[in-house]
């Protein structure tokens, strides 16, 4: 249970300020301040003890989200429900900063208080809080019969997620497979973590109340299905295209009793753009691109630093906005690059050399090699250097999560699913994509 | 600027909430409420407005409702009578048609602080509970529980404790959840809500349709649930496993506590349960978010307690991210060290090593404290690498070495050749008291095989002036004098100068008498002095166990998925204790802390049937027996057994308190030690029972400090009944 919530910026001034229980006092926003944003080293736990109260607290950007509470809870929930917090702002007024928060400060605490409820967390679906939330302000009596019987609906909790009675002229689907490929490898070449975190994000427009069904190339499904039809080599050849996802997690839309049980993803959508799931794979993950480095140190004031760059997909594909930072030591002088590809600079203000290719074709190389003079110190202090990190985008799902199909039933309106329009798309982005060096 | 100038503002917004011309306005109108409460936010004290705030909510717009009744919630403790003017607003809003209006009044007039309110939200309460919306259900479902906090110390009203009860059953979830929340609150002192079986099995099957903090929640009530057998507790475990593979941390965290609390009598489910949870959360700890790692990892080091080998597979799991922050790296080496074995050791101490050269001092030395404590198991790997790092010639490196070094001869006595030569060529003396410190005693400990100790410690005599620390002057006095005894033709002369200054010149009280003491040592007589100054070596051709011995899983299993993982090393001696499942977590901590790790204390378990004690009782032979010294307690049966209960001893028969000879026979568990005893009193038959109570112990399997640990249990509570009698 949660005893109060708040909200400061970088300066430790309180935005936002909301007690739900008698035991929090004022004083906890301010020992808050002191003891951890005014705190001179770095921030040891997230959860802090003063004084028989547990703070937990969570950064974005330049905000702090604190909450509070005298129980003994558990931790991970509280964390949890502090980042759909930041999801449900993010998702009611964009980025969460000071000035966001600022203009937005009524409709945080009319927020506040739908989400929390004597510190138990009560509803935090945002299709669903957008019936309760009248940012505009919408008069309590002039309400149409209408308007108050989907009040009622939605609030007895028949299907949350949508409403009645929606009508478009081109019923349209929009699938966006979004990855993000992490890696950390050893000098040598050698994967030492690896995985991607992937969502899929839909934006749907459809009349009616349409059933829609999912279809991916999930191991589980493929091999079930191998099994049952044709022979053995059709399953092996299929079971190279599946995936093996780790976990995953489901809009609440979708009808998990069918996953447990059969596998498959089957939803009433909700209208207007949402996540249908989210998902992570740690094993056959296709890196999009491999850095080689290559570090000499000539004497005491001069680094030679050798970088290859080499993609690894289709030729056919294009690869985009990649930039390689390669850090350089504290007492850098000067730095001269050469590369084929690309632009490089050495930004001392980030002491680092970053190199930007705006594009890339599948299987080739480029490199970067630099010379970098070293100012002599007395300082003795052996540079810690510090992993090469990589940014890029690439128009497939390094997983290799496929879209089998998307279907679409409704038995109402008179359409079916060859009239519906859909797009899928496919983006992999770099998360933490670090080499060693 | 929150306090200057609050008096303007205050005014200033008295003035325009005032205005008529604004007050028709109903955006401006509102704007300026909007700057009432940012005030509030910012700390400044605006109850001064009340009057104008209260006005201000018979209005039909919403938003400014909801930012009045946020205001009056805030100040409503300050200005009871202003606030009851507000109540007949609240009142009426309370059976408006739109169920949402209805919701938030209720809620507002519930979240009003002041004792005077119960009698006007009684009403709109109960109407709530049976709402047809339920929205405003579940609004006023925690309304009652915040009545009840309004005025602790009144009656609890059964009625709606039975109305409550029967919302459990009702159709959405919310409201299920919010009752047993508020029944929770409402009935703490009687020790919570009832968890029967039908309530349990109603839970168990509503489960699926929570959210997830509902259902971290719900698996916590489970906990005070006890299965009837093992059929059902088997049942229960199968409904429940789905979510032990959830996607939510705080839900696969707390069904496997549940777990391991249901399945306490069976070793082999809690092991597979661990395993299979195994899988989650290592998700958890390689999750996006830095705060969900940490409390992942944290997790892990409790599993790791009893299972180490359960996560020595998934050690690269455990590698330290560049860009992560300082808590984490520290959580992921604890973990590392504790994940070696044959087949891991280079990498994971290759791993470790690149830590050591990590910017912030801090995490460097606890790489190489890691290091150090791979090295009592692996010990040759880790002495070349810790070598190899005082070439680097850092401070806090080195320092942070020559302490490791020092634990570590400690540990494996067989390392101090290498250890020594290392120390010899090690060009650079560490700064800090404590580093200083690890060197001089390594120097008096073994200073005849470091060639160059005299001439180290010269260097630091010579500058003793300069030396703040009484802790480093007193271990160089120490280390002096027992060089002096190994070789003394090199070290007396500095031995006389150091003796000279600390006796003459030192101010601090402790040092001086230190020096005196040895100096008064030495007349004695040098063999005198190396009886009393060289104890007993350890002996170089024993080693230690490596690693600590696996705890059961009931150690900690209670207080899995609470704060106090988190909590950690650090741990505060005022963490928060809570609810009387966290009480409990918390005191078997302390049990813990306060006896030697090996001596587990009372456990609670599975109830012994008396037909089951009989027969053990006359398989066994007494292990132990003992007198209390002290007679009989005079009260009834009844309290004393509620007394034993409080220390988990079950107690299974008693004589009436007049009863001669007096008996009375109870059993406990340590661990896995079952525990039989025998009191018995004035027996002629036994002539040591004439006087005081005898003690008789027996035992499965037999554990001598089980015996220790029961016998105090049994004395403190003895005197506890006691001092109740008294007191009566």
């Amino acid at each position: 249970m949660i005893g109060g919530l708040f909200i400061y910026n970088h300066k430790g001034e309180v935005l936002i300020s909301r007690v739900y229980r008698d035991d929090i006092g004022r004083n906890a926003v301010d020992a808050f301040r002191v003891n951890v944003i005014h705190a001179r080293q770095q921030v040891r736990s997230p959860v802090t003890n003063i004084a028989r109260t547990s703070f937990f607290h969570v950064k974005r950007s330049n905000i702090w989200l604190a909450a509070v509470t005298k129980q003994n809870v558990n931790a991970a929930m509280v964390f949890e429900f502090l980042y759909k917090m930041c999801d449900v702002m993010t998702a009611y007024f964009g980025k969460i900063s000071e000035e966001n928060i600022k203009n937005n400060f009524v409709l945080i605490y009319e927020l506040l208080d739908e989400i929390l409820d004597f510190g138990y967390p009560q509803n935090s679906e945002t299709g669903a809080l957008k019936t309760f939330i009248t940012q505009q302000g919408i008069k309590s009596q002039h309400q149409t019969k209408e308007e108050q019987s989907q009040i009622t609906s939605q609030v007895t909790g028949q299907i949350g997620w949508r409403r009645e009675g929606i009508k478009y002229r081109r019923n349209e689907l929009f699938l966006d497979v979004l990855e993000s490929v992490n890696l950390l490898m050893s000098p040598q070449g050698q994967v030492l973590s690896a995985h991607v975190s992937g969502r899929v994000v839909m934006k749907s427009y459809l009349s009616g109340m349409p059933e829609c069904k999912f279809g991916m190339n999930d191991k589980i499904v493929i091999d079930k299905q191998g099994k049952a039809g044709a022979s053995d080599e059709a399953g092996k050849s299929s079971g190279k295209q599946s995936i093996a996802i780790d976990d995953c997690t489901f809009h609440q839309c979708v009808r998990l009793s069918k996953f447990d049980s059969e596998r498959s993803i089957s939803f009433i959508p909700p209208d207007g753009e949402y996540e249908l799931m989210r998902y992570r794979t740690t094993k056959d993950i296709i890196l999009p691109f491999r850095v080689i480095p290559l570090v000499r140190e000539v004497g005491r004031t001069k680094l030679e630093v050798k970088v290859v760059i080499k993609s690894n997909f289709k030729p056919s594909l294009l690869a985009q906005k990649i930039e390689v930072r390669i850090p350089t030591p504290l007492n850098t002088s000067g730095v001269q690059v050469i590369c084929m590809k690309g632009k490089a600079k050495y930004k001392a203000s980030e002491n680092a050399i970053v190199w930007k290719i705006k594009r890339m074709a599948g299987m080739k190389e480029s490199q970067i090699s630099a010379e970098i003079e070293l100012l002599p110190t007395n300082d003795k202090k052996k540079w810690a250097r510090p992993p090469i990190s990589m940014n890029f985008e690439v128009p497939f799902a390094p997983s290799g999560l496929k879209v089998r199909y998307l279907k679409v039933f409704e038995s109402k309106l008179n359409y079916s699913d060859h009239d519906v329009i859909k797009w899928v798309r496919y983006i992999g982005r770099s998360g933490i994509y670090e080499t060693r060096c | 600027m929150p306090y200057l100038g609050c008096e303007e503002t205050v005014k200033e917004l008295k003035r325009a909430l005032s205005n008529p011309n604004i007050q028709a306005d109903r955006l401006r109108y509102r704007s300026y409420i909007t700057r009432v409460i940012r005030s509030m936010t910012q700390g400044l004290d605006v109850s001064a407005l009340f009057m104008d705030m209260v006005k201000a909510s018979a209005t039909v717009d919403v938003v400014q409702k909801k930012l009045v009744y946020l205001y009056m919630c805030t100040y409503a403790s300050h200005k009871p009578d202003l606030a009851l003017l507000a109540i007949n607003t609240l009142r009426k809003d309370c059976a408006d048609p739109n169920p949402m209006v209805r919701g938030l009044a209720l809620r507002n007039m519930c979240n009003f602080r002041m004792p005077g309110i119960t009698e006007y939200i009684q009403q709109p309460i109960l109407t709530g509970l049976r709402d047809k919306a339920s929205y405003v259900r579940r609004v006023a479902v925690l309304g009652c529980a915040k009545m009840h906090s309004l005025r602790p110390s009144t009656e609890i009203d059964p009625s709606i404790v039975n109305e409550l009860y029967a919302l459990l059953r009702d159709p959405d979830p919310v409201v299920m959840v919010n009752c047993l929340r508020a029944l929770e609150e409402i009935l703490r002192e009687e020790g919570g809500v009832v968890i029967n079986k039908p309530i349990a099995h109603h839970l168990l099957n509503r489960l699926k349709d929570l959210d997830s903090w509902a259902q971290s929640e719900v698996l916590i009530f489970l906990m005070r649930y006890r299965p009837r057998g093992d059929d059902e507790l088997f049942d229960v475990l199968s409904l429940l496993d789905e979510f032990l593979q959830s996607v939510h941390t705080p839900v696969m965290a707390a069904t496997l506590r549940l777990f391991l609390r249901l399945a306490a009598a069976h070793p082999a489910v809690q092991a597979d349960a661990l395993l299979r949870a195994r899988g989650p959360l290592l998700a958890a700890c390689g999750s996006a978010s830095r705060e969900l790692r940490f409390a992942g990892l944290c997790h892990v080091q409790q599993v790791l307690r009893s299972q180490p080998a359960l996560y020595s597979g998934q050690y690269k799991r455990f590698f330290c991210g560049y860009s992560e922050p300082g808590y984490i790296k520290l959580r992921k080496m604890e973990i590392l060290v504790e994940l070696v074995n044959d087949e891991n050791v280079v990498l994971v101490l290759e791993e470790l090593k690149s830590y050591c050269t990590d910017v912030s001092p801090e995490l460097a030395q606890a790489a190489i404290a890691a290091i150090g404590h791979i090295g009592r198991t692996y010990t040759e790997k880790c002495l070349d690498i810790l070598t190899g790092l005082l070439a680097l010639q850092q401070e806090h490196v080195t320092s942070a070495v020559i302490r490791t070094f020092r634990d570590l001869v400690w540990f494996c006595p067989q390392s101090i050749g290498a250890v020594c030569r290392a120390v010899e060529v090690c060009g650079e003396n560490p700064q800090d008291t404590e580093g200083k410190q690890a060197l001089l005693w390594l120097l008096g400990m073994h200073g005849e095989q470091i060639s160059s100790a005299p001439y180290v410690l010269e260097g630091f005599i010579d500058g003793i002036k300069a030396e703040l620390s009484s802790a480093v002057k007193t271990e160089l006095l120490t280390a002096a004098l027992k060089l002096f005894l190994c070789r003394p033709a090199e070290t007396q002369d500095m031995l006389g100068r150091l003796l000279h200054y600390c006796i003459d010149e030192e101010s601090d009280m402790c040092v001086r008498d230190r020096a005196l003491l040895y100096y008064r040592l030495l007349q004695c007589g040098v063999d005198e002095a190396r009886k009393i100054l060289l104890g007993p070596e350890s002996d170089p051709s024993m080693t230690v166990l490596a690693g600590r011995p696996e705890e059961p899983v009931g150690c900690w299993a209670s207080g899995f998925n609470t704060l106090g993982p988190l909590a950690g090393a650090d741990a505060h001696p005022d963490a928060p204790p809570a609810d009387s499942s966290a009480q409990h977590c918390h005191s078997t901590e302390e049990e813990v802390v306060s006896k030697p790790p090996c001596q587990p204390g009372l456990t609670l378990g599975p109830p012994l049937s008396h037909e089951a004690f009989e027969r053990l009782w006359v398989e066994l032979r007494v292990l132990h027996r003992q007198t209390l010294g002290f007679p009989p307690p005079a009260a009834p049966p009844e309290t004393l057994q509620a007394v034993l209960q409080l220390v988990k001893v079950q107690a299974l028969a008693f004589s009436r308190c007049e009863a001669r000879p007096w008996k009375a026979y109870v059993c406990a568990r340590a661990g896995s030690t079952l525990v039989l005893a025998e009191l018995l009193h004035g027996d002629p038959a036994v002539p040591d029972s004439q006087d005081a109570l005898l003690l008789s112990v027996k035992q499965r399997p037999e554990n001598l400090q089980a015996i220790r640990g029961f016998v105090s249990v049994l004395k403190t509570s003895a005197v506890q009944v006691q001092g109740q009698k008294s007191v009566t």
